[in-house]
């Protein structure tokens, strides 16, 4: 690829948070606006944000990564209506501490403090509770979105709305998110949270259905044979005003988590690591966190991503359907003690939302099976294993964490997937977006 | 206190803003370009709840820059600091530049800063203020690369010199940061032959000594010990290094 001039480009090596791919990319990083468009209209492109996606969505070979990344300022703010301006590459942690601050709060944001606004809405991430808050979608007033081609355009659900839509789950395909209006919800002073113990995913999945209606609600659990299933769902309510907590939050974890020399997550790691979940979270009684900290667990997990090791993991995050979920945790377990694969922990929330495009959502509990080491042979055939069971439980894969996934499980799993790349590649007819994600599932 | 700031969308310009608006000072951005020039100004009023103001200027077209920014200062209380953080270089100012080229080198580094300046010098004066020009590395010794650019960093140094030697520190601070690499979008890609510093650690380095009196001297500090090196470089040696 020749050198498009113009703009300072770099040759850096890029790779996903999962270490599952690496390349070396040409990057851009504008600082002003018109370095942005000075891009040329026919150079193959795809936006970057904080890239801490576990998949390679923010960069690949034989594209320009163009950096977002201090594009991160707030627009405007209109405190009365709760409606948030801010350019794209604004981390989720820093839009929800200026909210927080205001009495206000972006109800859907991933565990990663750093993932950028651009980055949730092409991901359509999920919160907390996706049965209560939906996805990000739900939470977005309108876009501003740069076409190659065309220009800047205004974006929201009355003007070019079919566009619009196309931008959540688009995976940056209908063009580069500049900057977008968040609706915001009134902020709790603290969350009460609680842990229920469960013997069981089966069981699970009852508890979750049970507190559907709670603000934070997810579970995490232990998937060693014969303890599979075991674990707690955390369930946090909204706390009085009487029952603020203060106090500094954990700093967020940062963009990229070096690796330990060794995988610690081993057969021993893994049990001490659920000995350590249980002992911490199982208790009864309730405990009052900030909500920043509610919202970002992940900003105490930093050495849990650095006992991966260099050869990373893997995340298969798949939404299976309520009149399927018993048979598949069923198979699932029964895979786990043929197969006995190393899994880190699984973590379960409920969704009760529509499938849209490629957005990971719908109707059922969505399992998250974290596992170290994925190329290993063990490992590997567990995945495959995983995967064939998903499907014919008619479960739904998410797209932006599992870098697994191929082609033709993603069409599989996603009954309209063809219908919904056709829709996103009208708005990128040049196929001008391109990252590793779009080449390998084949978007 | 009302801070100017020139060159205030990106890179150390826009880290000083930040920084100054952190610290609770109202601003005037100056830059090119509006669009972000009014981004940074609401970002700021935003976060820090400061009186942010802004003015769109191509400083290589302006024959009186320093006009444009007393009238954009008009309603905005005087202003007691002048930040020039602004600079522009080309990668084609190797000797062979025509003389557009060299016109807009000189404009942006060394006559937009120094009429700024002038224009603002009456009221920083009035005010007991400070003034902070920003040289380079680049201007320690001459070289057959930035050659324009050099020269003009080298002038702006000699010119703080003369304001400084016109004014007590006690009627007015002159202060001259002589910048070594710096990590932004100028450098973002370019193989370095030494570390560069982060624009915000500079940012907070210029502002906390925004009360100290007239000075010159290095950014990051060690690189005074680079330039000095540079300079003690007998001429057959120093005539090699082409990085």
């Amino acid at each position: 690829m020749s050198t498009p001039r113009g703009f300072a480009l770099a040759r850096l090596d890029l790779r996903s948070f999962d270490r599952s791919y690496a390349a070396r990319c040409h990057v851009q990083k504008p600082d002003r606006y018109r370095l942005i468009e000075a891009l040329p209209a026919d150079v193959q492109r795809i936006t970057r944000g904080a890239g801490v996606s576990y998949v390679g969505a923010s960069f690949g070979e034989d594209c320009v990564v163009q950096d977002l990344g201090v594009f991160d300022r707030l627009v405007e703010f209109d405190a009365e209506q709760g409606l948030l301006t801010v350019e794209a590459g604004a981390s989720v942690g820093d839009v929800t501490r200026f909210s927080l601050a205001h009495g206000w709060l972006l109800p859907v944001v991933p565990g990663h403090p750093r993932a950028t606004i651009g980055g949730c809405i092409a991901a359509d991430v999920h919160g907390k509770n996706p049965a209560r808050d939906g996805t990000f979608r739900r939470h977005v007033e309108a876009i501003e979105l740069f076409d190659p081609t065309a220009g800047w355009l205004a974006l929201d659900a009355d003007q070019e709305a079919e566009r619009f839509e196309a931008c959540f789950a688009g995976f940056g395909i209908p063009g580069l998110i500049g900057s977008a209006t968040l609706r915001l919800v009134r902020a709790p002073a603290a969350y009460s949270m609680r842990s229920l113990r469960v013997a069981s995913l089966v069981e699970a999945g009852e508890v979750l259905r049970t507190h559907a209606g709670a603000p934070v609600l997810y579970g995490w659990h232990d998937a060693r044979p014969g303890h599979f299933g075991r674990g707690v769902i955390r369930y946090g309510l909204e706390a009085k005003e009487a029952e603020r907590v203060s106090g500094r939050s954990a700093a967020d974890l940062p963009n990229t988590v070096a690796p330990w020399p060794l995988c610690t997550w081993n057969r021993l790691g893994i049990a001490a690591m659920n000995g350590w979940i249980q002992r911490r979270y199982a208790h009864a009684g309730q405990q009052h966190v900030p909500v920043e900290s509610a919202l970002f667990p992940l900003n105490e997990a930093r050495a849990y991503y650095a006992g991966f090791g260099s050869a990373g993991f893997v995340e298969a995050q798949w939404l299976v359907p309520h009149a399927r979920y018993s048979d598949f945790i069923e198979a699932l377990q029964a895979a786990v003690a043929r197969l006995r694969p190393r899994i880190s922990l699984i973590a379960s929330k409920l969704f009760d939302g529509v499938a849209q495009g490629l957005s990971f959502d719908g109707q059922g509990i969505a399992l998250a099976i974290q596992m170290p080491q994925p190329k290993a042979p063990r490992q590997a055939a567990f995945i495959e294993a995983l995967t064939a069971l998903a499907l014919e439980h008619q479960a739904r894969p998410n797209l932006i964490k599992d870098s697994s996934l191929d082609a033709e499980s993603a069409r599989r799993g996603i009954a309209d997937f063809e219908l919904a790349r056709e829709c996103l590649r009208r708005f990128d007819p040049g196929a001008l977006q391109r990252s590793e994600l779009t080449r390998r599932l084949g978007l | 206190m009302t801070a100017v700031v020139v060159g205030a969308s990106s890179g150390l310009g826009r880290a000083l803003a930040v920084e100054l608006a952190r610290n609770g000072h109202d601003l005037l951005l100056v830059a090119s370009d509006a669009r972000d020039l009014a981004v940074m100004a609401a970002d700021l009023h935003l976060r820090y709840a400061v009186r942010t103001e802004s003015l769109a200027i191509d400083l290589a077209a302006s024959a009186n820059p320093g006009a444009r920014i007393l009238e954009a200062l008009d309603g905005l209380p005087s202003p007691q600091a002048l930040l020039l953080p602004v600079g522009m270089s080309r990668s084609d100012d190797d000797g062979s530049l025509a003389a557009a080229g060299i016109g807009q080198l000189l404009a942006i580094n060394l006559h937009a800063p120094i009429a700024i300046a002038h224009a603002l010098l009456p009221a920083l004066l009035d005010a007991r203020g400070v003034i902070v020009g920003f040289g380079s590395i680049a201007g320690a010794r001459g070289r057959s690369r930035n050659i324009v650019y050099a020269a003009a960093k080298r002038g702006l140094q000699t010119y703080f010199e003369s304001l400084r030697h016109g004014h007590l520190p006690s009627a007015l601070r002159v202060q001259f940061h002589r910048l070594g690499f710096l990590r932004s979008n100028l450098t973002f890609g370019m193989k370095l032959p030494l570390p560069a510093a982060e624009p915000e650690a500079v940012a907070r380095t210029v502002v906390a000594s925004l009360g100290q009196g007239s000075f010159t001297r290095y950014q990051p500090r060690w690189w005074g010990l680079v330039a000095l090196l540079v300079q003690c470089l007998p001429w057959f040696v120093f005539r090699r290094m082409r990085d």
